[in-house]
């Protein structure tokens, strides 16, 4: 048993924290979020020339480190610390390992393109009517001489806007499929209703017309994407458990800190026992959330069953305590804690969104409660 | 003992019914039914208290000779549970709800003349000036000074969470005007024109992104002394007075109630995790049910301090544990709609909403696109916004300290 992280793993913590707290300002990344492009593109550059954490965790044929769970493990923690929006957990963990696992010329190129910071990619997956269940597919493939046309509607895609590139869940006779569409090469076909999220992300609303895509958009096995969507979901989701024990580090840090420096009746209001008890049950949620972090993360290689019962319990707890910490980080700040003046309303923000990504926390302890059913 | 309305309050439950079908357009309705906080948008906020004023309804709570209705406290009741069903917006508390009844018992026959029926039509607008950036729960620690000058007072300092000042054109305020002493002591109540030189509004951005709360700074404002109410260094019993109407009395459980609704509905709408109606969701239904079971009996609860008032007795410590009951009912109930609202309610989308103030650093989609329901770009606003219920008028923490005394003895 060790957790301790390698030297290389070390490395890239310290670097990719150390760039973060030098240049990922987070008054410029709201910025852009709100008013400017929805995200910093130089930043993007900057992770896969200067950094290399868009491949960290990818394979070296395809230009990675070859590295594997515990590097994106690294990289979304100190993401999540810096409270970044650029769409890294979507793009190179999600997008990158359905279309690793497809394999295929197409595929391969664009996750290379991945690799080297020139392609973003969506998973254009929930329906209207599916809500989050990305199995109920209503949106239809069907073959047009060697050409495929897809019709329906997808929504909440996020990182749309900004994509190079979509991956698509689509149905045909067979089954559900995933397709990939170039967004830059596609002339007609699809509708795009751009919006921002409450965490200031990009996302979008598609309609896809009658999109056509050529033979090779067709991602592995026709009707075969469940097992791999399943597991991208997986993945999805450990990521972003990372992710929000990053934030939550900040927010606990933060939180204790301004009880310290925050006086009423003539002391610390972090002297008053109540509040003393709520910080520390705050406390305890984050360490068991960073353990949970590790359960799913060292058994996201393991058999389908096992992978789900660590990811459901993983997430189920850091769903517990992203709320928790949240809502009590806002309430200690007071007033302070409900604007955009502090850093904290804006990770709270981000933890609100965390319960509902990948599943929400019904989901996972309803999941792993089918899991361990007898 | 019953639960049963009387046939007279049952008959004025449906005057009232009436009323609001006739006057409460489908537009203010919308605006009612689309808030993203306890706050109405301004316009029809003054546009239904300016209806409301010509059937001398605007202020019911007012002594009958300045405009208020000799009602009962269950036809109170009755009136604000029928407004909030019919889905009315809600009207600003600071004027008609807060200061005017400071006026009243306190004021001079000049100030009574001048402002009360002016806060009936709402050609005076009042925002609330207590809180200060080191004054929050600690209120009575509050610096802004006030200085003696003649007929004037000379004020210098600065008031936060100022909600609407930028729309207000009167504030009332605590000042400081003497040290030395306990906190409490030494506390003027002002009357306090927005217009006057040295007052400058800074709006505070909230996480809804509204920008409703401020911070007001204030340079050598001058005060005529003719706009202190009560006595220069007393005004922390004008303060307390008026903290009671702030906290206790309210009628909660029909906004919760309309709320509860809205979720089922919702959760009928939309697909649960196995694909069936979210509504029939286990898990999500026994949440749904025990929110529901609390907001039942807290409007038994509310009944009983309402008996209690009616009996001309105090509600005392109970008003804190209403406060306490119904804003985290109220959390909780933000919180379902947004599990109701499923993956949409990730999306930020203001402009298929009615906000109680304008939304910073927001460009809407130039065709106007929302995706999905309305309800579903409100959810996630309302949940942002609630989450100051449990801080504002004395945080929960205050009153549980409250409570821990009072009702207690600890």
């Amino acid at each position: 048993m060790d957790f301790r992280l390698s030297d290389e793993q070390e490395m890239l913590r310290n670097g990719l924290d150390k760039f973060l707290a030098t240049r990922y300002g987070l008054d410029r990344s709201r910025a852009a979020a709100k008013t400017g492009a929805g995200w910093q593109p130089d930043m993007w550059r900057a992770f896969a020339d200067d950094l290399g954490i868009l491949g960290a965790a990818l394979p070296e044929r395809v230009g990675g480190s070859g590295g594997g769970p515990v590097e994106v493990m690294v990289i979304a923690e100190s993401l999540g610390h810096a409270l970044v929006v650029e769409p890294y957990v979507d793009t190179a963990v999600v997008a990158a390992g359905l279309l690793l696992r497809a394999g295929g010329q197409a595929a391969t190129q664009v996750v290379e393109r991945i690799v080297d910071g020139q392609a973003v990619v969506s998973l254009a997956a929930a329906e209207e009517q599916s809500g989050d269940r990305w199995l109920d597919v209503a949106t239809t493939a069907r073959r047009d001489g060697t050409d495929w046309v897809l019709s329906g509607a997808k929504m909440m895609v996020l990182g749309a806007p900004i994509a190079t590139h979509l991956v698509i869940t689509a149905r045909t006779d067979s089954g559900v499929s995933l397709f990939l569409a170039d967004v830059t090469a596609v002339e007609r076909g699809l509708e795009m209703h751009a919006f921002r999220t409450v965490d200031d992300r990009r996302a979008a609303d598609l309609v896809l017309d009658d999109l056509r895509l050529s033979d090779d958009a067709l991602l592995g096995q026709e009707g075969q994407a469940w097992p791999s969507l399943a597991q991208a979901r997986d993945e999805g989701a450990a990521a972003v458990c990372a992710e929000a024990v990053g934030a939550m580090r900040r927010v606990v840090a933060d939180t204790v800190e301004y009880a310290k420096q925050r006086h009423q009746f003539g002391q610390p209001i972090g002297s008053f026992q109540a509040l003393q008890h709520r910080m520390v049950d705050m406390h305890m949620e984050l360490e068991q959330s960073a353990a949970a972090v590790f359960l799913a993360t060292l058994n996201l290689g393991a058999d389908p069953a096992t992978r789900a019962r660590a990811v459901s319990a993983a997430k189920a707890t850091i769903g517990r305590a992203a709320r928790f910490v949240g809502q009590n980080a806002v309430q200690l700040h007071g007033g302070m804690g409900m604007t955009e003046e502090l850093a904290i309303g804006h990770y709270f923000k981000r933890l609100t969104a965390v319960q509902y990504e990948y599943g929400t926390t019904d989901h996972h302890v309803t999941r792993y409660a089918q899991l361990t059913r007898r | 003992m019953d639960l049963l309305w009387s046939p007279t309050d049952i008959a004025f439950r449906d005057e009232v019914r009436n009323f609001l079908d006739e006057k409460l357009t489908a537009e203010l309705r919308q605006s009612g039914r689309l808030m993203t906080s306890v706050y109405s948008d301004h316009e029809a906020s003054l546009t239904w208290q300016r209806i409301l004023h010509d059937r001398g309804w605007a202020a019911p709570a007012w002594p009958v000779e300045y405009g208020g209705c000799d009602w009962s406290l269950t036809q109170h009741y009755v009136f604000s549970r029928e407004s909030t069903l019919a889905g009315a917006p809600s009207l600003s508390p600071m004027g008609i709800r807060m200061v005017a009844h400071a006026i009243v018992r306190f004021g001079t026959k000049a100030q009574k003349d001048y402002f009360l029926p002016r806060i009936l039509t709402g050609e005076v607008f009042f925002c609330q000036g207590y809180s200060e950036p080191e004054a929050g729960s600690d209120l009575a620690a509050l610096s802004m000074t006030a200085v003696d000058d003649g007929d004037d007072l000379v004020c210098t300092g600065s008031k936060i969470w100022t909600t609407h000042a930028r729309e207000a054109n009167w504030m009332f305020a605590l000042v400081r005007t003497s040290r030395g002493g306990k906190k409490q002591q030494g506390i003027t109540f002002v009357l306090l024109e927005m217009t006057s030189p040295g007052v400058d509004v800074r709006p505070l951005v909230m996480t809804s992104g509204e920008e409703i709360q401020n911070q007001v700074f204030f340079d050598e404002v001058r005060v005529p002394k003719s706009n202190v109410v009560g006595e220069i260094d007393d005004g922390w019993t004008v303060a307390k007075y008026l903290l009671e109407f702030e906290r206790g009395g309210g009628a909660s459980a029909p906004a919760l109630q309309v709320m509860a609704e809205e979720v089922t509905a919702a959760a009928t709408a939309q697909p649960g995790p196995d694909g069936d109606r979210l509504v029939d969701d286990p898990a999500f239904s026994r949440k749904l049910a025990e929110a529901r079971i609390r907001t039942d009996v807290l409007e038994v609860l509310e009944y009983r301090v309402l008996a209690t008032l009616a009996d001309g007795g105090h509600p005392g410590s109970a008003s804190s544990m209403l406060k306490i009951l119904s804003t985290e009912l109220s959390q909780t109930l933000t919180e379902l709609a947004m599990e109701a609202a499923g993956p949409r309610g990730r999306a930020y989308q203001p402009h298929a909403t009615r906000p109680g103030g304008p939304i910073a650093q927001y460009e809407p989609p130039p065709d106007g696109y929302v995706g999905g329901e309305p309800w579903q770009a409100v959810a996630p606003l309302r949940y942002l916004n609630d989450r100051a219920g449990s801080i504002y008028a004395g945080s929960n923490e205050i009153q549980r300290n409250i409570l821990a005394k009072a009702a207690l003895g600890l």
